[in-house]
């Protein structure tokens, strides 16, 4: 276990090493997710602002929660595009080509190897950015900080950023077993784009089941605000956890099962 | 001009092998209404209107808003022009008897008409499945100048798309530009939220540039409301065409000599 660990950490090294060299061929791309993202959630604060100067709460939450869901959902995009995002989001394409072979080859976990080879250290502002926006909602809304609160948070961020990982994955895993995934690529967008705008205090009903259940992008960033402001009772902390376990399952089966289905393209 | 309807009819047909693409086009417009549906519903639960909207009329905004967005489909414009300058092969178009600008105004023209219906359907549907009943404006000038004004709005997205992707003559790459340009026009264009919801001044300032027209006073007139901005709405974004065409005249003579093809 520890000469694995160990063998893991040179090759997550020399993987970065690898990456930083590589981007700095293109310097303007290198802040690239950076400019992008961040005027992303800048324009979603604008937009809060303007609903805000019409209306004084929406459901419960006023506009420093609002703030803070919005720096919430911000930093975990930031924490995806810094570690993960770039080396998950090419799966489909190494599939189709054939290039998995590659990492099937390699005496590394070929998943681990896809996940941190792409890694974007231009990203890293964008974290920044995040925790001032978070900082701001909390000033904003007035929330009383406890270490207990903080910490709390903090796990919860943690553990979110593992299910919106395996999210990604799990989309993407099923290019092992069809030829064309451009549709759910279009549904994880069009999902993410309707979550990081809307908390997940306001579906209901069978919209409650989708983004709570089926496809948690809804509870992402909601859970974590809800125990930064104290609002998280134990039976959401059990459901949440719940989720991510049984997401975390899910994911490694399909991507188990998924190298089995897949047919090489070089021999 | 008829080289042109046979480009246009070409790009219509092209959009039948992509029939996939259609109905997951349609599908997916309801995350923008149900994003309207469910945060404007918990807003107005405590009051029955905000700024001139109702929640009905609010809903109704944003299934026509979405109707419209959704037939501007000139982004892609950019990129092939970007893609191909990068790589020389936009001589591609320079060596066919017709103007580039006009290539793709046709294309564009072929590919709308073709998305025009399904995107209809997928308006009504919305419109029942969220049962609203539908705001059409009562009086045929709005009607007409609602029409004519999304014409030139998507005449003059097509120019911008066209001019900044002629910029990757002079900027070697402006990937990193164009996403961030389509994070903004969501803004400013109302997709986001009702542009007659933010401050005076600032919707004022918006008044003067030409993504006001593009979608939103269109919805905005289409629903029945903003009458009194249709005429000099008209003139704005027929100014915008105007100016715009003057731009890409100066930047194709001054860059096009900075292009290396291949493949000629």
């Amino acid at each position: 276990m520890k000469k694995n660990i160990k063998k893991n950490l040179c090759v997550l090294r020399e993987l970065l090493y690898l990456r930083i060299h590589g981007l700095m061929v293109f310097r303007f791309d290198f802040f690239a997710p950076f400019f992008v993202d961040g005027s992303l959630f800048l324009i979603q604060l604008l937009a809060f602002r303007v609903v805000y100067s019409n209306v004084d709460t929406i459901g419960d939450w006023g506009r420093g929660e609002m703030i803070l869901y919005i720096g919430t959902f911000s930093l975990l995009n930031a924490i995806s595009m810094t570690i993960y995002f770039f080396g998950v989001n090419s799966i489909p394409y190494k599939v189709r080509s054939g290039e998995l072979d590659l990492y099937l080859s390699k005496p590394v976990s070929p998943l681990f190897r896809l996940t941190f080879e792409n890694i974007s250290p231009g990203s890293v502002p964008l974290i920044m950015m995040s925790i001032c926006i978070i900082v701001y909602g909390i000033h904003m809304g007035n929330i009383k900080i406890t270490l207990a609160g903080v910490i709390g948070y903090l796990f919860w961020i943690m553990i979110m950023a593992v299910l919106y990982y395996e999210m990604e994955v799990m989309i993407r895993s099923v290019s092992l077993y069809v030829v064309s995934m451009a549709r759910l690529e279009q549904m994880e967008e069009a999902c993410l784009n309707l979550c990081m705008k809307l908390p997940g205090i306001a579906f209901y009903g069978i919209y409650k089941i989708i983004f709570y259940l089926i496809l948690p992008y809804g509870i992402m960033a909601t859970l974590p605000v809800q125990r930064m402001t104290g609002e998280m009772n134990w039976q959401t902390a059990v459901y949440g956890t719940g989720i991510v376990f049984l997401f975390s399952v899910i994911t490694a089966v399909l991507w188990k099962q998924g190298l089995k289905h897949y047919n090489s393209a070089s021999s | 001009m008829s080289k042109y309807l046979e480009i246009s009819k070409i790009y219509m047909k092209t959009q039948l092998v992509w029939r996939a693409d259609v109905i997951f086009n349609m599908i997916f417009t309801i995350t923008k209404i149900l994003f309207a549906y469910l945060l404007w519903g918990m807003v107005f639960q405590n009051t029955e209107r905000i700024g001139q909207f109702t929640f009905h009329g609010m809903l109704s905004y944003y299934i026509m808003h979405s109707f419209l967005s959704q037939l501007e489909m000139s982004e892609g414009i950019s990129g092939e022009i970007h893609d191909r300058i990068r790589n020389g092969t936009f001589s591609k178009y320079m060596v066919i008897p017709v103007g580039i600008e006009k290539y793709f105004i046709a294309m564009e023209l072929g590919i709308v008409l073709f998305y025009i219906v399904f995107d209809f359907i997928a308006a009504v549907i919305w419109f029942f499945v969220f049962q609203i009943p539908i705001p059409f404006a009562a009086e045929g000038f709005m009607i007409i100048c609602g029409a004519v004004m999304t014409v030139l709005g998507m005449l003059f997205m097509v120019q911008l798309n066209y001019f900044l992707g002629l910029l990757t003559l002079k900027y070697q790459g402006i990937g990193t530009f164009l996403m961030i340009k389509n994070n903004l026009a969501a803004l400013v264009m109302g997709s986001i939220i009702p542009l007659s919801l933010f401050p005076e001044v600032i919707v004022k300032m918006m008044q003067l540039l030409p993504f006001y027209y593009v979608t939103y006073l269109p919805a905005m007139l289409l629903i029945g409301m903003c009458k009194e901005e249709a005429i000099t709405g008209l003139i704005v974004i027929t100014c915008w065409c105007l100016i715009m065409q003057l731009i890409i005249s100066m930047v194709w003579k001054k860059y096009i000599r900075k292009y290396d093809g291949v493949g000629i």
